[in-house]
């Protein structure tokens, strides 16, 4: 009996070491020899497999525009209110049409900043290209509502 | 040797963003003010020069620095640090505390 066991044993093993030898590294192969080695020795664990899907219902809804508006007035007032400058730290209202220069006082190094906040209150990076480009607070509120990783 | 060359003005707004970026990722709230209070007074304080030589040393001088900074910014994430009585707590922290 006992005899009979080895005998099986030893001789999975050689199967198995040849399995091993002719496996040329391909996942196939090698996700066979996990399966044999799971059997016999109970020691690995059938390998998991995580699988992604890309599908259009996994998908994040899209941002609707005054869920949008509303968070990035939030971050700009908040940002006003931790700025040293006076007359950033004065500003009360603010909306689609204010514009970062002339109505919020911001010089270029400020606008970086803001946009910086912004960046990471959406999860996004937005290109020097862009950021160049965006003067207001509604080109900024467009561009998130246009890009798809925004959330 | 050739003459310096000034940096564009969207070149010293990228570096000054990558500043702002790894100053906020310190954990430790008196490191993260100093870097941020640091880079913004510098930045304004270089930003009325005009002088090609001096702008291209500054803006070498200043990518070394952020070299050091993002090194830095990186091993202080690796560190825990407790909250200072002054920095403002998340909201949701808020609850628990009232909770309390």
């Amino acid at each position: 009996m006992l005899r009979t066991i080895f005998c099986t044993a030893s001789r999975s093993n050689v199967i198995m070491t040849k399995a091993r030898t002719r496996a040329a590294s391909t996942l196939v192969s090698r996700r066979f020899i996990m399966a044999m080695n799971s059997n016999t020795q109970s020691i690995m664990r059938p390998m998991a497999v995580s699988m992604r899907f890309y599908s259009a219902d996994t998908a994040a809804p899209k941002l609707n525009k005054d869920e949008v508006t509303r968070r990035v007035v939030d971050v700009i007032k908040a940002f006003s209110k931790g700025s040293t400058n006076p007359t950033v730290a004065g500003t009360t209202d603010v909306n689609a049409d204010t514009l970062f220069h002339k109505d919020l006082g911001l010089d270029s190094l400020d606008t970086v900043e803001l946009l910086v906040a912004v960046e990471e209150e959406f999860d996004i990076e937005i290109p020097d290209k862009v950021a160049d480009e965006l003067k207001s607070v509604g080109e900024t509120i467009d561009y998130i509502v246009s890009n798809a990783d925004a959330n | 040797m050739t003459a310096a060359i000034a940096p564009t003005r969207r070149q010293v707004l990228s570096l000054y963003k990558q500043f702002i970026k790894n100053a906020n990722q310190f954990n430790n709230f008196n490191f993260r003010e100093y870097f941020l209070r640091k880079s913004r007074a510098s930045f304004k304080q270089n930003s009325t020069i005009q002088d090609a030589e001096k702008l291209s040393k500054l803006y070498q001088d200043a990518k070394n620095d952020l070299s050091a900074l993002k090194r830095q910014s990186v091993i202080s994430q690796m560190y825990t640090f407790d909250k200072l009585v002054v920095e403002p707590v998340d909201k949701e922290e808020r609850k628990d505390i009232n909770k309390h």
